[in-house]
């Protein structure tokens, strides 16, 4: 039997860190997304545990401060994204510039040079990732997705999602069934 | 990341493919580490021995003597130790049945060799680029599918 | 039907002939009581005069006893007793003859005792009137009173002589009367007994003569059919036989033995002659067959091989279906047929069916393979043509670059081509699945690929809502898809497209381009945009193969866009046309069966 399954990468996240910090006594306090502030001095030898105890999920202490906006960045726009509400009306380039305290070509260029992407682009792959989501485990139309999603046009959402993709969305949902379907039987 | 370059694998039986492949990473920079073999069996071969440093993209060729790419595909498939690696399928033809099938199967990323070496350089670093997103980024493996 | 009324005169016939042997019978015993009276009648009238002539008799009887007596006294001459002695015997034997004539009527019994009694006192008064006399004694009173008393007597017995004649004769005239009027009813009801039967006997002629016409109709008609039916063996190469189910006998028709290549009656009808013709592989499964037929009194369908006398091997067919007449008699009615023209025609068709199917895989494998390999040096060409003009640009000069460039556009024209072609041959596999799918469904995919298109060009796509049709969704997509992209591609430079896509179900009869079609009711999708169109007079080339009504320079194509789309459109045994006029628009229309 295979089980399909959805999944909060945020609340696991969480859990793990709350789990892990807990363990080894570590007074903590979750900020937002991403980032935890220690409230007292830990010592190296539990500091090394921590990070190997961690990395066996795959998370990893952002050690330098580029990375650590650079994880900002995509947080902020995750958070945009997943969460609809605020994407309301306002451009992401002043959305991230006002939240994060950086002009966007600063924030913009940092990010290219480091994760083999634009913004832009990162903002799109996070709308189309979204977008597969929806169009999988709702039963959101296109029309209706790209309306949720802000997009000007079905089309539009259509049209970004094949260039990014390189295949259509009602492609993508057919072969995405198929392959369940296939894995069920 | 265990390592700070990303390991790529092609398995293509055409000398010229090959050489033009490897060409392409070397001019694209992007700190990679690209094995070719020569055909399926060669391939399947190598993964299946137990030091095999497995890759993060694959690189199958349909049209291969011995196992041609599908029968690779789906080996690998049935292969929980080698679920991680995400299979781009790299060929000449590209009808719409043919996609969709080895998107069904499993593949991740379906590539109509491309007829210029600018455009090869271009799809290569999107496909790099792509799975590093998704590497990365969380983001659910189940739905990588891209064609180029 | 003719049975049935054949039946129902039978059973009417069958009521009226019960009906008149009854009247008949009826008519007998009323005649044969009738003739019965009579001769009792006459019986009667007969013992009537025999008894009157007796009474008669005894009555002369006794005058002559009385006068013998009477002399006696005159004379006393004994002689003269002789008579009166003989009267008294003869008047016994009378009475003995009366007794046995008289004895059915109790009255007369009654009367002849009385007048016995009577006859014997006058007797006794003779007897005793001769002692007188004998003795002398006749002047004596008792003599006198004797002698009186002996006519007193004999005035009595007249009387009941009289009176017994009279009663004889009134008995008589008594049933004289009854019988007059038996005699005066029967006739008048056996004459009208006897006019009913005539009657019933006319009608069931009339119903005979009837039935007998219409069986000589239904003969002929029956010899007609059978006539027809030897015409039809003879033509369609059948012959006939019948297994006799209750005497286990066999009857083969004349065609018959034609089929087996025999005269007719060559031989006789039986199952080992017949099973002698079959082809020996085929015996077993054949007597097989008959055998369950003898159980089951049915045959199905068999197919085996005889063997005519020269050789040939024929095919035949086979087929038996139990009959009860009836009379209750059962009859299996077979036939056989001689099947080989058909399974040669058969074989022979198969045949250039199969040879044609190699040829047009082989020709699409060929066009699959040879396009596909074409590809891959093809591909290389244009990617070292890439490499130089990267790498070794600089070393080129200005018209070797502008060849590498004419080199370049020229290999990128053949891929075009190449590609075009492969799809096509694609589209010639007939391994396809036809699936219920929601055309809507796959206009949308369509719109989808081509969504960049519409938006660049500000495209307006308006729709009828589709039906769902079984289809190849691959193959419908791509009709969808380049029907579009020609809509888009052939649009005017400063208009707007607009397509619309509209649908109907029609019937075959209402439009002049489905006469062809096989089916009744086909689905009418029509594609029509406002772009260059074209001259009608092209409409049917611009479906060929690489047919191509503009040049390269102003519009891009490689003419086998429409030639796919007619094909995917024939594998779904539709119909595809093209309307257009130039410089106003273009219309497609396609038909698919329902």
């Amino acid at each position: 039997m295979k089980l399909f399954i959805k999944f909060d990468f945020n609340a696991i996240c969480k859990k793990v860190l709350e789990t892990r910090l807990s363990e080894l006594n570590i007074k903590y306090k979750i900020l937002a997304f991403g980032e935890v502030e220690l409230l007292e001095k830990v010592p190296t030898e539990t500091y090394q545990l921590l990070t190997s105890s961690l990395d066996e999920y795959g998370i990893e202490i952002v050690e330098n401060q580029k990375s650590i906006l650079i994880q900002k960045i995509k947080d902020a726009i995750i958070d945009m994204v997943f969460n609809e509400d605020s994407t309301i009306n306002v451009k992401s380039s002043v959305y991230l510039s006002e939240k994060l305290g950086h002009s966007y070509g600063y924030l913009s260029n940092l990010f290219s040079e480091v994760t083999y992407t634009s913004i832009e682009n990162f903002i799109i792959i996070q709308k189309i990732e979204y977008t597969k989501q929806l169009l999988l485990s709702t039963d959101l139309s296109l029309t209706e997705i790209a309306f949720k999603l802000n997009y000007s046009s079905v089309a539009h959402l259509s049209t970004q999602f094949k260039n990014s993709t390189g295949i259509t969305p009602s492609a993508f949902q057919r072969i995405i069934t198929k392959r369940r379907n296939m894995a069920q039987q | 990341m265990p390592n700070d370059y990303i390991h790529i694998i092609l398995a293509d039986d055409d000398e010229d493919d090959r050489l033009f492949f490897t060409d392409a990473f070397d001019e694209l920079n992007m700190s990679t580490k690209v094995n070719t073999f020569n055909d399926g069996v060669e391939l399947m071969d190598y993964l299946l021995c137990e030091e095999a440093i497995l890759p993060q993209v694959l690189f199958l060729d349909l049209n291969m003597p011995k196992k041609n790419g599908i029968e690779c595909l789906n080996e690998i498939k049935s292969n929980s130790k080698m679920a991680d690696i995400a299979i781009a399928i790299y060929s000449t033809s590209a009808s719409e049945e043919d996609i969709e099938e080895t998107f069904v199967l499993g593949a991740n990323i379906y590539i109509k060799k491309p007829s210029s070496f600018k455009q090869l350089k271009k799809v290569l670093s999107e496909v790099v680029s792509m799975n590093w997103q998704y590497h990365t980024n969380g983001l659910n493996k189940d739905n990588f599918l891209m064609r180029l | 039907m003719t049975k049935q009324v054949f039946s129902k005169s039978a059973l009417f016939l069958r009521i009226v002939f019960l009906v008149s042997v009854f009247l008949i019978l009826v008519i007998g015993g009323f005649t044969y009581k009738h003739i019965s009276n009579l001769s009792n009648s006459t019986k009667l009238v007969v013992s009537t005069y025999k008894v009157n002539v007796e009474l008669e008799q005894v009555i002369s009887y006794l005058k002559d006893a009385e006068n013998g007596h009477r002399n006696y006294i005159l004379t006393r001459d004994t002689t003269h007793l002789e008579p009166y002695l003989s009267a008294r015997e003869k008047v016994n034997e009378s009475f003995a003859e009366l007794k046995e004539i008289a004895s059915h009527s109790e009255d007369q019994n009654e009367n002849l005792k009385t007048l016995s009694k009577y006859i014997d006192n006058l007797f006794k008064n003779f007897t005793q009137t001769n002692a007188f006399v004998e003795n002398k004694e006749t002047l004596t009173e008792e003599f006198k009173s004797n002698f009186f008393e002996e006519k007193i007597i004999m005035d009595s017995i007249r009387q009941k002589i009289d009176e017994m004649i009279s009663l004889e004769n009134q008995q008589l005239e008594k049933h004289h009367k009854q019988y007059e009027s038996n005699l005066q009813f029967t006739p008048l009801f056996l004459y009208l007994l006897l006019l009913f039967t005539l009657v019933l006997i006319i009608i069931s002629y009339n119903r005979i003569s009837n039935d007998f016409k219409n069986i000589k109709l239904f003969n002929n008609q029956l010899s007609i059919f059978h006539e027809a039916t030897i015409q039809l063996e003879n033509i369609g190469k059948h012959g006939n036989w019948v297994w006799h189910v209750d005497t286990n006998s066999f009857t083969f028709s004349d065609n018959l033995y034609r089929v087996l290549g025999e005269k007719p009656g060559a031989f006789q009808a039986t199952l080992e002659t017949f099973m002698s013709f079959v082809h020996p592989d085929d015996k077993d499964k054949l007597a097989a067959d008959v055998e369950k037929m003898m159980e089951e009194k049915h045959l199905p369908f068999t197919y085996y091989r005889i063997i005519q006398k020269d050789g040939t091997i024929r095919h035949i067919k086979g087929y038996g279906k139990l009959l009860v007449s009836d009379e209750g008699e059962r009859r299996v009615i077979g036939n056989i047929t001689d099947i080989s023209d058909e399974i040669e025609n058969y074989l022979e068709l198969e045949e250039r069916n199969l040879e044609l199917e190699r040829n047009n895989e082989e020709l699409s494998e060929f066009n699959y393979v040879a396009s596909h390999d074409l590809q891959e040096p093809l591909r290389k060409i244009q990617t070292f043509i890439s490499r130089l003009e990267e790498k070794e640009s600089d070393k080129f000069s200005s018209s070797g670059i502008q060849y590498l460039d004419r080199i370049n556009a020229a290999a990128t024209r053949m891929r075009l081509l190449i590609d075009d072609l492969l799809q096509f041959s694609r589209t010639n596999k007939p391994d396809k699945e036809f699936v219920l799918t929601d055309l809507n469904e796959l206009l949308e995919n369509a719109k989808q690929d081509v969504a960049e298109t519409i938006t660049d060009k500000e495209a307006t796509i308006f729709s009828d809502v589709l039906p769902s049709v079984f289809v190849i969704p691959f193959q419908m997509r791509q009709l969808f898809l380049n029907l579009l992209s020609n809509s888009l591609k052939y649009s005017k430079k400063d208009v707007r497209p607009i397509i619309k896509i509209t649908y109907s179900i029609i019937n075959s009869i209402e439009d002049d381009v489905l006469v062809k079609g096989q089916q009744l009711n086909y689905h009418k999708i029509t594609i029509s945009d406002n772009g260059i169109g074209f001259d009608q007079q092209y409409a049917s080339q611009i479906f060929e193969l690489f047919n191509r009504l503009h040049n390269k320079q102003d519009y891009s194509g490689t003419g086998v866009g429409l030639s796919i789309c007619k094909k995917i459109v024939e594998n779904h045994q539709g119909f595809i046309v093209a309307e257009g006029e130039l410089q106003v628009g273009a219309t497609v229309v396609i038909y698919l069966p329902v």
